[in-house]
């Protein structure tokens, strides 16, 4: 090895990077220790798994907020970018939960609680495509066929924006593509009556319920859409 | 309200420092207010023991953080990914030439509002109910039972939930027909209550710009006279939205009201941040979009309200600090979560309150009954609660308002992040008589006598 370091320093250097939110030292203690011949596996579920881990029990202690969560979160993202394509495609399948596409509906430019979710799903282990506010349904729907995701997830803080989780639900059953992916709601005014009555598959009363409900759904073997949706908090 | 301050932002909102929004979420505003925390040796400084502050210095300390704080980062537009920033004279000319005092409304229905002071003998003005969704067949008499009490003193109304029958999508022509039909319901309902001058904020059915457009300051919609509302989407940010309807308002000649709300745990942090980015914000919506007053409410995200401790801690500080330090008029928005009917709501409402009166806010928009998650969970009776509780604390010592949430929060906040919804409009009320259930009234009655037995000299 060229650094002098044991692996568990290695793995102790890159998981306190991660928390600190230190993207440019997490990729550069990664790809030094790639160099130095230490797997990328270990890297993954030794170092970032595990710093994500610190990092969701900080945060439900409300040690750390959000934006810290979230410079973590694009460290630990950067570290995944070069571990990921080093590693058999079984393994990858075993790391990641599964691809998420989040975005707040039409007609809201309301971020926070998108960002939050956005921000637990990826240290949970999802693969999370932000694609932002004030979001076209049709721009869901294109971008889950585009990256063959697993959840569709929307966010709405206005009541007068819920409409159109109806509408991107409605869409995906029209077009014959609702088999395709889990659809899950939140936010504000959303509720588990109105999840329920729109044919979603999941909701949560609290951003943080997200991680429940989407890990709930990835590893249950019942295929979307669900008879009854996962409610998390009702 | 000029134009040229108003060509001077939106230049700016051209011009200025080019920011991403992620780094100014992630990075611009948390190392800021952290550098700001440490500067100041406010780091800590919450005591959820004592919700409703009496320090002095303390206040005035995060006044000094969040103006640095408002100078040194300034507010960034999200459509143009530029921050518009002002220069310390600047700020303080622009929080200089805001008005001290303001009428109000129409006729017999007018009322003054003015700049006032922690523990000031001054009566707060309250505008009830903040827009909580209901139906369409409930709206008018639902606004007309809140307009009848004399207590309260302008009307918001509540969003619709369908215009005309058909379901309301924001950002669709459907938005600026809700505009113009809220504004007409508004009118009758006013009407019907015999107060047809009460000043409005409106129009709170405008997610985007086209409610705005389409109801505010055109024929047959609110009047110049009522306040134009522009509200952003997160402190110390604006969007072509928020913009667009500061241009509409000064077009048709009318008074702005700008606000956004902090959020405890978000992008400021912990408590302590909340508190120096909602004195900086407050202090920006003047400036940036030429509002008449300093507004900015906070949310704590473990629950989604703010009559909890730390949230009650930062309001309190918050706005001592900007109203010992300058002559300005303040809003800030009250987040209940209990619904109608409850004690809770009740409690929630008295704590929160009494905070806003003795630290010399001088208005309030609310409640937000059941947190605003339910259409139709709101009633009159806790808008004329909320309102009697807010005028009756002025001149109130800070100290005793502070014993006051101390002996109601115990009865609540374990239940903040499970509130009880308790009942909707139709469930607690009386339609025809427009008179609250027996069950209603005599929870109201028995928490006003809790109050009255604390010390609150209540009627």
């Amino acid at each position: 090895m060229r650094d002098p370091l044991s692996n568990q320093k290695v793995l102790d250097n890159l998981i306190q990077a991660i928390i600190s939110g230190d993207e440019a030292e997490a990729k550069k203690i990664t790809e030094e220790a790639l160099g130095a011949g230490m797997a990328p596996l270990d890297l993954v579920q030794k170092g970032a798994v595990k710093a994500m881990d610190i990092l969701g029990e900080k945060w439900r202690k409300f040690e750390i907020f959000l934006s810290h969560v979230m410079l973590a979160a694009e460290a630990m993202k950067s570290v995944m970018a070069i571990l990921l394509p080093k590693i058999a495609a079984e393994q990858k399948r075993r790391i990641s939960l599964g691809k998420v596409v989040l975005g707040t509906v039409s007609g809201d430019i309301h971020d926070i609680g998108k960002n939050i979710v956005a921000t637990l799903l990826s240290v949970a282990g999802f693969e999370v495509h932000d694609i932002g506010v004030d979001i076209p349904s049709k721009d869901f729907i294109e971008k889950a066929k585009e990256l063959n995701a697993d959840i569709i997830a929307m966010s709405c803080l206005l009541s007068t924006s819920m409409y159109f989780q109806k509408d991107i639900i409605q869409y995906l059953k029209d077009a014959g593509l609702r088999e395709k992916y889990y659809v899950i709601v939140g936010g504000g005014p959303v509720t588990a009556d109105w999840a329920s009555e729109i044919g979603a598959d999941g909701w949560g009363k609290y951003a943080s319920d997200a991680v429940t409900v989407c890990r709930e759904l990835v590893t249950g073997d019942v295929r979307p859409p669900l008879l009854k949706p996962v409610l998390v908090g009702e | 309200m000029s134009v040229q301050t108003l060509l001077d932002v939106l230049d700016r909102a051209h011009t200025g420092p080019v920011c991403s929004v992620k780094d100014w979420d992630m990075k611009v505003i948390p190392s800021k207010v952290l550098e700001k925390l440490r500067e100041h040796g406010l780091t800590g400084a919450c005591t959820p023991e004592n919700p409703i502050n009496s320090d002095d210095s303390l206040a005035d300390e995060f006044w000094r953080a969040g103006f640095e704080l408002a100078v040194d980062v300034g507010m960034i537009c999200l459509d143009t990914e530029r921050v518009i920033k002002f220069t310390e004279e600047e700020l303080k000319g622009a929080i200089r030439n805001a008005p001290s005092e303001l009428v109000l409304g129409e006729g017999l229905d007018r009322v003054l509002m003015k700049a006032r002071k922690p523990e000031d003998k001054i009566r707060p003005l309250y505008c009830a109910p903040i827009g909580v969704e209901a139906s369409e067949d409930l709206w008018i008499p639902l606004i007309q039972g809140i307009a009848q009490h004399r207590a309260v003193d302008m009307i918001q109304g509540c969003s619709l939930r369908t215009v005309l029958g058909r379901q309301l999508r924001s950002g669709t022509p459907y938005e600026t027909l809700a505009g113009r039909v809220q504004a007409e319901m508004h009118r009758e309902a006013l009407w019907r209550a015999g107060r047809p001058g009460m000043c409005a904020t409106s129009v709170i059915t405008s997610p985007t710009v086209y409610g705005q457009l389409g109801g505010y300051g055109v024929p047959g919609g609110y009047r110049t006279s009522d306040l134009a509302l522009v509200l952003s989407p997160a402190e110390l940010k604006t969007s072509y939205v928020s913009l667009h309807k500061v241009v509409h308002a000064i077009n048709c000649g009318g008074n702005i009201f700008a606000g956004s709300s902090s959020v405890i745990g978000g992008y400021a942090g912990p408590v302590e941040g909340s508190t120096i980015a909602m004195v900086a914000s407050a202090l920006l919506q003047i400036a940036v979009h030429q509002s008449g007053w300093g507004s900015c409410s906070v949310i704590d995200m473990r629950y989604n309200g703010n009559c909890g401790r730390d949230a009650q801690w930062a309001i309190s500080v918050a706005y001592q600090g900007i109203t010992r330090n300058a002559s300005l008029m303040t809003q800030c928005v009250l987040n209940q979560v209990a619904g109608p009917c409850t004690d809770m709501l009740l409690y929630e409402s008295a704590v929160g309150m009494a905070n806003l009166s003795v630290s010399g806010l001088s208005f309030s928009i609310g409640p937000r009954s059941a947190g605003g998650k339910y259409a139709d969970y709101m009633s009159p009776l806790e808008c004329k609660f909320c309102a009697e509780v807010f005028k009756s604390s002025a001149g109130m010592r800070r100290e005793e308002a502070n014993e006051l949430a101390n002996a109601l929060l115990p009865k609540y906040e374990d239940k903040l992040r499970n509130p009880p919804k308790g009942k909707n409009f139709t469930e607690c009320y009386d339609l025809k008589a427009l008179r609250p259930t027996k069950e209603w009234l005599e929870t109201y009655l028995r928490v006003k006598n809790e109050l009255i037995d604390l010390g609150m000299s209540l009627e």
